[in-house]
């Protein structure tokens, strides 16, 4: 198991979740006190559903085609439970947990690269 | 659309869900714990010493030291299964069967000395395991009753999601400002969709792994019953090897292992020796998994008269077999390192969670109006409810407490604490259905959560002193803990919970705070919403 592909897969998932749940009128409010326009419903859903399949793909690349699967579900189940905490019991803070999963992402592939994959 | 498909749906999954949520409750408890068997056999064994490699000249002296043991004490036997030492396990397993109907016979080696090893006895985390497929029940019975319920819960599963109408637009949703039946059906909800791939995956793959009982009819038409030439021509064994009827001495297995290290690299797991006695003896080498998603054990069968090797397996598999060892390797996880182990442990907890919402939702939607006597039908349920999701954690605490309680020389002292488990399981029910309801939850809850808080109290008294990994056996500890406070604090929520103003209806008919409820007290102070709330949100519906 190589453990920057595991966090490149979490924090993608996580922001792919993230995206999603903003798209929904109702987190929207919870997290921004607005509600979303048509337009940038569209833009965050595409965002979300780009970027769990990016995740899926990395996921593939990195842990191989039996592996990458069983990972990418995995942290998809983790990353979205942490997702609902934070949901029900802060819904402010999601705006820099977004921050926090992007910044592990960006910095995972450095730490998957620097081991070798199996 | 009324009396439609979903209505229809909801019916099944209510009904299919309460008959079976609490053998299933304990199958997915038990099973989540058993990702972490063998942590959690170490931790119940503080006495013994891992090594830091075994070498095949050592795996070979152990083997010998093994096969005389049991030349001694088990001539008589069909077949001998010898586990050989792992560095963190070091010790010599041995399990023998005579014949059908007798018991079979077990024996624990240190496999330096053959002597019995100085530890205590205990079934550790493999009782949790066995529990979690065959319920302490006689194997064939426990894995029916098992497999039956885990078949009632892919319908479950199914109507679940054909009922629940709003996936996407509730998939993040857990509201805790409305009703308690709209937050506990939000918690099933959550707990079921989020991991609905894993309950899938670990539902449908776990009736796989016994399908062949379930289902033994292809192999009664295709191999006249005879499941062992199923699995050897499927590949998934070495080929059995008929007993000649002529007695036969067994040539010495040290070598044998040694050439078995020799032909397959990776750890040499245990060996199998059938009918020892026999001038046809085989005794086969297994090996662990090598690393991938499939359960297959590479082997090295030899000739037990002669010492030759008469068949190597590895790997090959046609494809109907590899789908087959994939599910089950899907299942057991064994794959998976530290990491994804608790991405899986934590699927599994939302498992266990969403049998257990669904237990408490169906005495949620179902509370009597206030001063109204509950029901039998709900006493019993409420009950049942209360002695499964708080008794039988209490009961795997009081298990780990017996452990390092119990003398360590104490005869039959595996059996006393598996006893420890079951009439703690057994009490907390039978008091469940004494107090009011809320006051049985938080009761269990607490007692839960002291008995887990007790562990580590005790482990540290009696057997610091034997740890040889210190910060290994502070951090199992830590995770006790960590699961004393989580309970702590749902106890606490139940005690102080109280209903949303806007839930309230009937406030009138409520005591005063902090004065003793009254009789019939509803469970979690859930009167049903004011639109009628109660047959809408259980359909799903917002």
């Amino acid at each position: 198991m190589n453990a920057g592909a595991l966090l490149l897969n979490l924090g993608l998932s996580f922001l792919g979740l993230g995206a999603l749940c903003l798209s929904l009128a109702r987190h929207h409010g919870a997290v921004l006190r607005s509600s979303p326009r048509p337009a940038r419903v569209l833009a965050l859903r595409a965002a979300g559903w780009s970027l769990i399949g990016l995740s899926l793909a990395a996921a593939i690349r990195l842990e191989g085609g039996s592996f990458g699967p069983v990972q990418w579900l995995g942290s998809l189940v983790g990353a979205g439970l942490v997702l609902i905490a934070a949901l029900s019991y802060r819904p402010r803070a999601l705006p820099w947990m977004l921050l926090l999963a992007a910044a592990a992402s960006l910095a995972a592939p450095a730490l998957a690269m620097s081991r070798p994959a199996f | 659309m009324r009396n439609g498909l979903r209505q229809s749906m909801a019916w099944l999954h209510t009904w299919s869900g309460l008959v079976v949520g609490w053998v299933l409750f304990a199958v997915f408890l038990t099973g989540t714990a058993s990702y972490y068997k063998p942590e959690i056999s170490r931790w119940m064994q503080p006495e013994l010493r891992r090594e830091a490699s075994l070498g095949p000249d050592v795996l070979a002296r152990a083997a010998d030291l093994a096969v005389a043991h049991l030349q001694a004490h088990a001539a008589g036997a069909r077949t001998w299964f010898i586990t050989l030492p792992q560095p963190d396990r070091p010790l010599l397993e041995l399990f023998w069967r005579t014949r059908p109907g007798t018991p079979p016979g077990r024996a624990v080696l240190d496999p330096r000395t053959g002597e019995p090893a100085a530890l205590r006895e205990t079934k550790g985390g493999e009782f949790l395991y066995r529990f979690h497929f065959e319920l302490n029940l006689p194997p064939l019975w426990g894995r029916w009753i098992v497999g039956g319920c885990a078949m009632i819960m892919l319908v479950a599963l199914v109507s679940g999601v054909v009922t629940h109408r709003r996936i996407f637009a509730d998939f993040f949703t857990l509201r805790r400002d409305k009703s308690a039946q709209r937050g506990w059906l939000d918690a099933h909800n959550v707990t079921g969709v989020l991991a609905l791939p894993f309950h899938l995956m670990i539902t449908y793959t776990g009736v796989v792994t016994l399908a062949l009982m379930y289902m033994p009819w292809g192999v009664t038409a295709a191999y006249r019953g005879d499941a062992q030439a199923y699995f050897a021509e499927t590949g998934q064994i070495t080929q059995p090897r008929p007993p000649a009827g002529r007695p036969g001495t067994l040539a010495p297995v040290g070598p044998m292992v040694r050439q078995a290290a020799a032909t397959i690299p990776g750890p040499l797991e245990r060996l199998t020796v059938a009918n020892p006695r026999d001038a046809n003896a085989t005794v086969v080498a297994v090996f662990e998994e090598p690393h991938g998603l499939s359960h297959e054990h590479p082997q090295v069968a030899f000739d037990g008269a002669t010492g030759a090797v008469v068949e190597v397996r590895q790997g090959g598999l046609r494809p109907a077999a590899k789908t087959f060892t994939t599910m089950v390797g899907l299942h057991e996880a064994h794959f998976a390192g530290a990491a994804l182990r608790v991405l899986f442990f934590l699927c599994g907890l939302m498992g266990t969670a969403m049998v257990a919402t669904g237990l408490v939702l169906w005495t949620v939607a179902r509370l009597p109006r206030s001063g109204q006597a509950p029901g039998p039908g709900w006493r019993l349920v409420h009950g049942l409810n209360v002695g499964t999701v708080a008794g039988l954690p209490a009961a795997v605490a009081a298990y780990f407490l017996a452990n390092r309680l119990l003398p360590p020389d104490l005869a039959g002292r595996a059996e006393w604490e598996v006893w420890a488990f079951f009439s703690t399981w057994l009490a907390t029910t039978l008091a469940a259905f004494l107090p009011p309801p809320r006051q049985a939850w938080s009761g269990a809850l607490v007692l839960a959560a002291a008995l887990y808080l007790a562990v580590p109290v005790a482990d540290v008294l009696t057997a610091a002193a034997a740890w040889d990994d210190p910060a290994w056996f502070l951090g199992f500890d830590a995770a006790i803990i960590a699961l004393a406070a989580c309970l702590a604090i749902i106890a606490r929520k139940v005690a102080r919970y109280e209903a949303p103003r806007r839930a309230r209806r009937d406030a009138a008919g409520r005591p005063a705070p902090g004065a003793p409820p009254a009789a019939p007290e509803p469970a979690l102070h859930a009167a049903p919403g004011p639109r009628g709330e109660g047959a809408d949100a259980r359909l799903g519906r917002a």
